[in-house]
């Protein structure tokens, strides 16, 4: 195996195969980085209900077993938890699945030496968007005319979202309920990030067979999961099909565009200077100082937070300095995410404003933040 | 009659260079006007954006960063941080759609006290002709 190889691998265990999201290979390729030895824990998404994952942090190869399968509808990040373990292990080794925006928050932990990317698997999954739990849930009500205790199951094809119940299959295509406000989080939708490149390796349906992974490899450690699952007899591979990787990138291609269109159809500027000042007066009016924007964001990595440095909350400034702060601390880190707006109380929509911000700086620095670890963070000056 | 309302500015300067200009311009008796309220730090580099952003949230209708010219900095690289700062700094204030006047940079060396004298008279000026900063509040003098 080499890097740059593109196959198609699959579970050879039956169960974990017919559980898995396709093929069951993540799940194989994560207990066997515990059952070889390479990682101390493995971090995985224990699924609570179709609209429910909670994170969790293992040893236990039979906790990881529980938690197969893709969940669209549970929008979190494992940054934070990666972070939480190099504290808690500093000389540890870790394996977890990554949504380009999960491997992202790990690249830019890692520059901050927060997280030792040297001992971290990063097990990508190609990601076309996740949906917000709550809002799925009314879709399903509106939309489907299925109450949501009933899904069994979830999937994306085609273009469409399909539901199953005991009785029924309802498919509606993904723009039509993006037309009428449903279907992926906002941020999801222009995310330009498919196929998390700056992974171990990268898996994904796009291009494989039914019940198997296409996986493309791109670093020594993820030669070394590979061989090390299937020396343990747990997986079994394929080279990839021409068909299947043209299928592929045509896909991720077509994904890019539609992002591309949706970032311009949401970043409208503002091109009036005191419109934009009474624009971001007003959307920031309504925080109740909770922080939980700065708790849940995968890329601060303050000990001691910055942004409550210079802030009180009986302050009565037309803006909060723990947003301005933020505005400009996460200008060059900020990966568009969407946690923050996930948890904002007062439904402020932050990815949007961090991202109005972060465009522009990202722009002029030339600086693409989580996409690699050769170019240092644009705030620091050599 | 009505008072001429003179704009409050906020001036960073460093203790080496930028400070000792002010000296300069003072000793020299270099007409200013008292519109500068003069913050002394170590060194530009010491400038944090925190102390940018509470200086204009208390009511500055300016703030300006000062400090040595580059390839002078007393302590090798300050005044680049600075500069970065700056820059980043000026994106954010305008993106929330404060002037470009209201932010600014200078590099001033101890022996510049007319340079420095007029400079303070420029931005003076400057801030007149686009008035109070928005984000003063109502209730600051
Ligand atoms: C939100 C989401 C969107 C996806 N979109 C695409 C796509 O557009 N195109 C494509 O080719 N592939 C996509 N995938 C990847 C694909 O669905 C499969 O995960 C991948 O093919 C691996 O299948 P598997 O059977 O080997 O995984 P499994 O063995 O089923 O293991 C899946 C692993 O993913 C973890 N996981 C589940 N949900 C999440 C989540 N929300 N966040 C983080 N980790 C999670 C689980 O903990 C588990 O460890 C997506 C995956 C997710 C989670
Ligand atoms: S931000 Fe991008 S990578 Fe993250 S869940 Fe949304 S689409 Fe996937
Ligand atoms: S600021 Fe918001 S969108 Fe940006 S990385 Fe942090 S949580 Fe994600
Ligand atoms: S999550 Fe919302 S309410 Fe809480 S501090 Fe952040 S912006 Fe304010
Ligand atoms: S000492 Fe003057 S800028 Fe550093």
């Amino acid at each position: 195996m080499n890097i740059g190889d593109r196959i198609v691998a699959w579970s050879k265990d039956e169960e974990i195969k017919k559980e898995g999201a396709s093929g069951g290979l993540v799940t194989s390729l994560l207990t066997a980085s515990l059952k070889g030895e390479l990682a101390d824990e493995v971090i995985a998404l224990q699924k609570i209900s179709e609209f429910e994952g909670v994170p969790i942090r293992t040893s236990n190869v039979d906790e990881v077993l529980k938690c197969s399968g893709s969940l669209h509808a549970a929008p979190i990040n494992l940054t934070k938890f990666a972070v939480r373990f190099f504290e808690e292990h500093p000389d540890g080794a870790l394996a977890l699945p990554a949504k380009p925006c999960d491997a992202r928050g790990i690249v830019e932990q890692a520059k901050r030496k927060k997280i030792n990317l040297e001992k971290t698997y990063l097990i990508g999954l190609n990601c076309g968007g996740t949906m917000p739990p709550i809002t799925t849930m009314e879709m399903l009500e509106k939309m489907y005319e299925i109450n949501p205790d009933d899904v069994i199951e979830e999937e994306i094809e085609k273009g469409k979202l399909i539901f199953k119940t005991k009785n029924e299959k309802k498919a509606i295509s993904i723009d039509e309920l993006e037309e009428a406000g449903y279907g992926r989080r906002e941020n999801c939708r222009y995310c330009e990030t498919n196929i998390p490149v700056m992974t171990d390796v990268a898996c994904g349906n796009w291009g494989a067979g039914k019940n198997e992974t296409f996986v493309e490899i791109f670093t020594e450690k993820g030669i070394k999961l590979m061989n090390n699952a299937i020396e343990l007899g747990l997986i079994e591979t394929a080279p990839a099909t021409e068909k299947g990787i043209k299928i592929r990138e045509k896909t991720n291609s077509v994904m890019e565009k539609v992002a591309k269109k949706w970032h311009e159809k949401i970043f409208v500027p503002i091109e009036d200077r005191l419109e934009r000042f009474h624009y971001y007066m007003d959307v920031m009016e309504d925080c109740i100082d909770c922080e939980a924007c700065k708790y849940v964001c995968p890329v601060c990595a303050c000990d001691e937070s910055k942004c409550i440095d210079f802030y009180d909350p009986i302050d009565s400034y037309k803006i909060s300095i723990y947003h301005l702060v933020r505005l400009l601390h996460l200008s060059d880190s900020c990966i568009g995410c969407g946690q923050c707006t996930d948890v904002c109380p007062a439904e402020i929509p932050l990815t949007i404003l961090h991202r109005r911000i972060a465009d522009r700086i990202q722009a002029k620095y030339n600086y693409v933040p989580g996409m690699d670890m050769k170019i240092p963070p644009s705030f620091e000056v050599e | 009659m009505e008072e001429e309302w003179t704009p409050k500015i906020t001036l960073f300067c460093c203790n080496w260079c930028s400070y000792a200009g002010s000296d300069d311009a003072g000793v020299g008796r270099k007409q200013q006007p008292p519109s500068t309220r003069t913050i002394r730090v170590m060194c530009s580099g010491r400038t944090d954006p925190g102390f940018v952003l509470t200086a204009l949230m208390e009511g500055s209708d300016a703030v300006l960063f000062t400090g040595c010219h580059i390839g002078d900095c007393h302590y090798i690289s300050g005044n680049y941080k600075a500069k970065k700062r700056f820059e980043m700094l000026k994106e954010i204030l305008d993106e929330i759609g404060l002037e470009d006047e209201r932010l600014q940079l200078q590099w001033i060396s101890a022996s510049e006290g007319s340079e420095f004298a007029e400079y303070i008279r420029k931005v003076t000026e400057e801030i007149k002709a686009i008035g109070p900063s928005p984000l003063r509040q109502e209730w600051m003098k």
